[in-house]
């Protein structure tokens, strides 16, 4: 499987949902010659996922993080773009290579409190993927993964139920459950969010190691950039669908491009009382995925808005720094684009019916 | 600073069950001097809701102050009933703003009318007087002013907390309880939110209590400080204090268990296990058994209050408090050592 | 969304399912082996008499004429002749309506109101005997089919006790000394009452289990509610919160009512039954056994319309008591 392709590629990915609720409404819409109103939850969304990489995907609530999770991981069908796996699309995926790649692409959830079935003792947790991917296992291969996620020793874990491990002892056996189908990636949405502060580092540091460790690749959604940082090489601001900005983290955490990046950036609190914090600018609310705006969805809210971002802006290196892409009109000069790429203000206008 | 407003004075908290009751709060002591923003940091079940439900008499029914002190402006109030609470302490004089916004404002009432019920309890004010009363605060918070008869509903997650500081700032009271008011919310209306809260401290004359896991929120809004754990104080003081010289093991390690953006690379602190369940009597320190520097003498006695450098308005309680400056020398020394990436600031 | 427009649309919503029932009951009757005059046949009558009924009835005509027809005489008010009686429909039914009404109506809310106080107050006493045997004895109710529980009422309180009549509406001397005077006459003979009262009770038992425990779970929830912490905090004396807490926690028991009014027809035809009430559960029942169509078809309607009736009032409810439902969000997430 290993021949240079990324791991996991996203290319123009794209969901779409249909919001026209009932039939009434689609009748209307259907006589007045209207499309049907699209939430465009991931919007032409890149993301390359190189071996041993760790992609942070950050954005506010509704910004189609969630979304772009469960595309990933088959839950919905892609409206459009391709995602491929080891550089082979999924579409063209047969039903066993669908069983493959669930078995080398596990989730880790948010809610370590709902995401294992209280029913289920640690030990069958653990088995269960197993018997599902027909991997032959015995009992000290669930207690090393237990063992390797901390929970030492495994044989006074390995009985136990989810209802008598703590928040961080639950999202642990969620992580080992994730890892012992030795997947290529793991997907994570938020992991640490829900628990308290001394477990989050615990977990976030148990990331770090067996990312390491494993050799496996991540995919690590959250809306909080200080635990992000931690944990990821490379970080997406998601902003309504689009990947706004990505960078390597110090780049882009000393050296925010995209005028949401550097509000997100300067949203967040120092845990110093000495720092004198420079806050952000920006008002108004997240914006609204049903009804956004043409162009660049962040204008209304942008304090350097001006009269061309109310067209689709081009994901540019800023400065000439190839690690690094912004989608923002600051950053390039419109003249020499248009000139040299012909597509024009990518899909947002075009595609409307 | 003036006279505190609220003290807590050896205050300890019982929730009766049918086994054997929950010992949320022991010992706690702590003032907040008039005007100033007070932190009280700590996990989730530490008991610091409990604390700020007892000043209000906002306990669950099964919940009572079993012994010490709550003086509000010099007046006992552990002891009030319903009615006192009512008459003397609620919305006139304690406001809260309270964690679940989204959950607080009753669903079938208008803003308008949930605003114009409280006049009606606590002032004499006419229902116009009332309404004229809430524009004006709507626009403090940024609301337009135009909404006012809207249903809760009908506002975003973020609006909502705004309408929920405005009713709390609505009958001027002298203390407001911020039980996690952003916790909900994402980065950036979280700041603007901090930022409304904070700014009432030049234009309304008012003491708050911060209640919230995020230590930075503490640093960054209050003036001084309490860190619990485990249904005890562990260090009260400035946020100065308490950030620049932190005695309490506990403390020490929570401050370099919170990630800071600033410093992506640090490694965060891990602190093991978790706090005791309160069912017995707790003549112990709670955070004994994760304390990396614990001795016997930790959980042979409830920890005393120690003052820190001869100053009695900063309190560790820990028996070690004298020599964690050694004992966890390499915790302390973190922020020096790296430079923020971050431009700007400092 | 204004309310307004919420009402309109449940209106319109409510007319077009009336006409979807009546369209469907023509449909089913039309479609059922044999049509009215097989009926007859079985009486003796020879073929030529039996196509001139048919054509007589309009039954020899092709099936969307008749539907048309039937629509047309349905928005009239015409329905139809009963086989049995030859009197029109409308006449038998009318008073079998009323009396059903005056029956189910009164035993309905009496049943909500009370059940639903019992329930409120079980809610506030978690826990305490009164709550853990309430739950029982209304559980207990439910659980025996309701005419056997009328059959145990009538066993106790008239073949043993003595104390009321064992059927009927009226006694039959009565019912005739009454029969030209306005219907409310007899609410003022005390034997009436008499009458009335083992079919109410049996109603009021069975059906007391809905509001009772509802209310007791809705009020058991609502105290936990966030914002009623927060209009405790507010300050709000007990009994501004004790209030709200019954508003809050009646909104799925007034929500219910209707839908227990409506449900009840069901209900009805046995317990009418069992105490012989002359209403159209009992008429329907004897028109069944004596295959008068036309008038069972009409109490399958009167039976729909009464529950969609129901729903509706339903729904105009939810939207006056909870703005959620007709207020729309205008920036909500």
């Amino acid at each position: 499987m290993s021949d240079g392709a990324p791991v996991l590629e996203l290319r123009s990915l794209e969901k779409h949902f249909d919001t026209t609720s009932g039939i009434t409404e689609t009748i209307r819409n259907r006589l007045v010659g209207e499309g049907p109103k699209l939430v465009r939850a991931v919007d032409d969304l890149n993301l390359t996922l190189a071996e041993n990489q760790v992609q942070g995907v950050i954005g506010e609530s509704g910004c189609g993080k969630t979304t772009l999770l469960r595309t990933i991981i088959g839950l919905y069908d892609p409206t459009g773009g391709e995602m491929r796996f080891h550089g082979r699309p999924t579409s063209e995926f047969t039903k066993d290579e669908w069983k493959e790649f669930r078995r080398h692409v596990q989730i880790v959830f948010q809610d370590p409190f709902n995401s294992l079935d209280p029913k289920f003792s640690v030990r069958r947790t653990l088995a269960e993927p197993l018997e599902i991917h027909g991997i032959d296992y015995d009992r000290t291969d669930i207690e090393e993964m237990l063992e390797s996620v901390g929970l030492t020793p495994a044989s006074q874990y390995i009985q136990q139920f989810p209802n008598q491990l703590s928040g961080g002892e639950k999202q642990r056996v969620a992580i080992a459950r994730a890892l012992i189908t030795e997947p290529d990636v793991i997907l994570a949405d938020e992991p640490a969010s829900m628990l308290d502060v001394s477990t989050q580092a615990e977990i976030l540091n148990l990331l770090n190691e067996l990312t390491d460790e494993f050799g496996v690749s991540m995919v690590y959604i959250s809306h909080d950039l200080s635990t992000v940082s931690y944990i990821c090489d490379h970080i997406n601001v998601m902003y309504l669908g689009r990947i706004v900005e990505k960078a390597p983290t110090r780049a882009l955490l000393a050296d925010p491009k995209h005028p949401y990046t550097q509000a997100l950036i300067r949203s967040i609190p120092i845990p110093d009382p000495h720092y004198d914090r420079e806050q952000a600018t920006i008002g108004g609310e997240p914006g609204d995925p049903i009804d956004m705006p043409e162009g660049c969805r962040f204008k209304n809210r942008c304090p350097e808005r001006m009269d061309v971002c109310d067209e689709t802006p081009l994901d540019v290196a800023p400065d000439g720094d190839g690690d690094r892409e912004v989608a923002c009109h600051l950053y390039y000069d419109h003249e020499e684009r248009a000139g040299a790429e012909p597509k024009p203000a990518a899909s947002d206008g075009g595609e409307r019916p | 600073m003036a006279e505190p407003i609220l003290e807590f004075d050896d205050v300890d908290i019982r929730y009766r069950t049918d086994g054997d009751d929950v010992r949320a709060v022991n010992g706690a002591s702590f003032a907040i001097d008039e005007g100033d923003y007070f932190g009280l940091v700590g996990e989730s079940g530490c008991g610091k809701s409990t604390i700020a439900d007892s000043i209000v008499g906002g306990l669950d029914d099964n919940g009572e102050v079993v012994s010490g002190e709550i003086r509000f402006k010099g007046e006992q109030i552990q002891d009030y009933s319903e009615s006192e609470f009512n008459e003397n302490v609620r919305w006139k004089e304690v406001s809260v703003i309270p964690q679940s916004s989204m959950n607080s404002l009753d669903p079938v009432m208008k803003l308008s009318e949930q605003a114009v019920e409280m006049a009606k309890y606590h002032t004499d004010l006419s229902r116009p007087a009332a309404l004229d009363r809430l524009r004006e605060l709507f626009d403090v918070v940024g609301l337009s002013e135009s909404r006012i008869s809207d249903y809760p509903h009908q506002f975003s997650g973020g609006m909502q907390q705004r309408a929920i500081i405005a009713f709390a700032l609505f009958l001027q009271p002298s203390l407001i309880i911020a039980d996690e008011p952003t916790t909900a919310l994402d980065v950036i209306m979280q700041d603007q939110i901090m930022d409304y809260i904070n700014g009432l401290k030049d234009d309304w004359d008012v003491s708050m209590l911060l209640i919230t896991h995020d230590i930075s929120l503490v640093f960054e809004n209050c003036d001084s400080m309490a860190v619990m754990h485990g249904g005890q104080i562990a260090e009260t003081g400035t946020v100065d204090d308490v950030f620049d010289r932190p005695r309490h093991p506990y403390a020490i390690l929570l401050q370099n268990a919170f990630p800071d953006v600033r410093f992506p690379d640090r490694e965060l602190a891990v602190i093991d296990g978790h706090p005791p369940q309160l069912r017995d009597e707790v003549d112990f320190c709670t955070f004994a058994d994760r304390c990396p520097w614990a001795e016997p003498a930790c959980r042979e006695g409830a920890p005393p209050a120690t003052p820190v450098a001869g100053d009695d308005d900063h309190l560790a309680w820990c028996v070690r408090a004298g020599e964690m400056s050694e004992l966890a020398a390499n915790h302390l020394e973190r922020s020096t050592e790296s430079t923020s990436i971050l431009e700007g600031g400092q | 969304m204004s309310r307004l427009r919420y009402f309109a649309r449940r209106t319109a919503v409510t007319a077009v399912l009336i006409f979807l029932v009546a369209s469907a009951l023509f449909l089913f009757f039309r479609l059922m082996p044999g049509d009215y005059t097989s009926l007859l046949i079985q009486q003796g009558m020879d073929p030529q008499q039996i196509e001139a009924l048919r054509r007589k009835w309009g039954l020899a005509a092709p099936l969307h004429v008749q539907y048309v027809r039937y629509i047309v005489n349905l928005l009239t008010a015409d329905v139809g002749q009963s086989f049995r009686y030859g009197e029109p429909v409308w006449d038998l039914v009318a008073p079998r309506i009323l009396n059903s009404f005056v029956l189910v109506a009164p035993a309905i809310t009496a049943t909500y109101i009370i059940g639903g106080l019992f329930g409120a107050i079980m809610g506030r006493r978690r826990g305490g005997y009164l709550e853990k045997s309430g739950i029982i004895t209304v559980s207990a109710f439910h659980s025996i089919p309701d005419f056997f529980l009328g059959i145990i009422l009538i066993a106790v309180f008239s073949s043993t006790l003595g104390i009321f009549p064992t059927s009927g509406m009226l006694s039959t001397p009565t019912s005739i000394m009454i029969q030209d005077q306005p219907y409310w006459r007899r609410f003022l003979l005390p034997e009436f009452w008499k009458h009335y009262a083992l079919p109410f009770a049996t109603v009021m038992l069975y059906f007391m289990q809905y509001p009772a425990l509802i209310m007791r779970n809705s009020v058991v929830e609502v105290s936990d509610q966030e914002f009623l912490h927060y209009h405790r905090l507010k300050g709000l004396p007990e009994s501004t919160l004790l209030r709200k807490i019954i508003r809050h926690a009646s909104l799925p028991v007034v929500t219910l009512y209707p839908i227990s009014l409506a449900a009840s027809i069901s209900g009805l035809v046995l317990i009418e039954i069992v105490f012989n009430w002359p209403g159209i559960g009992s008429l329907l029942v004897s028109s069944v056994l004596a295959r008068d169509f036309p008038v069972i078809q009409f109490v399958f309607l009167v039976a729909a319309v009464w529950v969609i009736l129901g729903n509706f009032l339903v729904d105009l409810l939810y939207g006056v008591l909870d703005p959620r439902v007709s207020v729309s969000g205008s920036d909500g997430e």
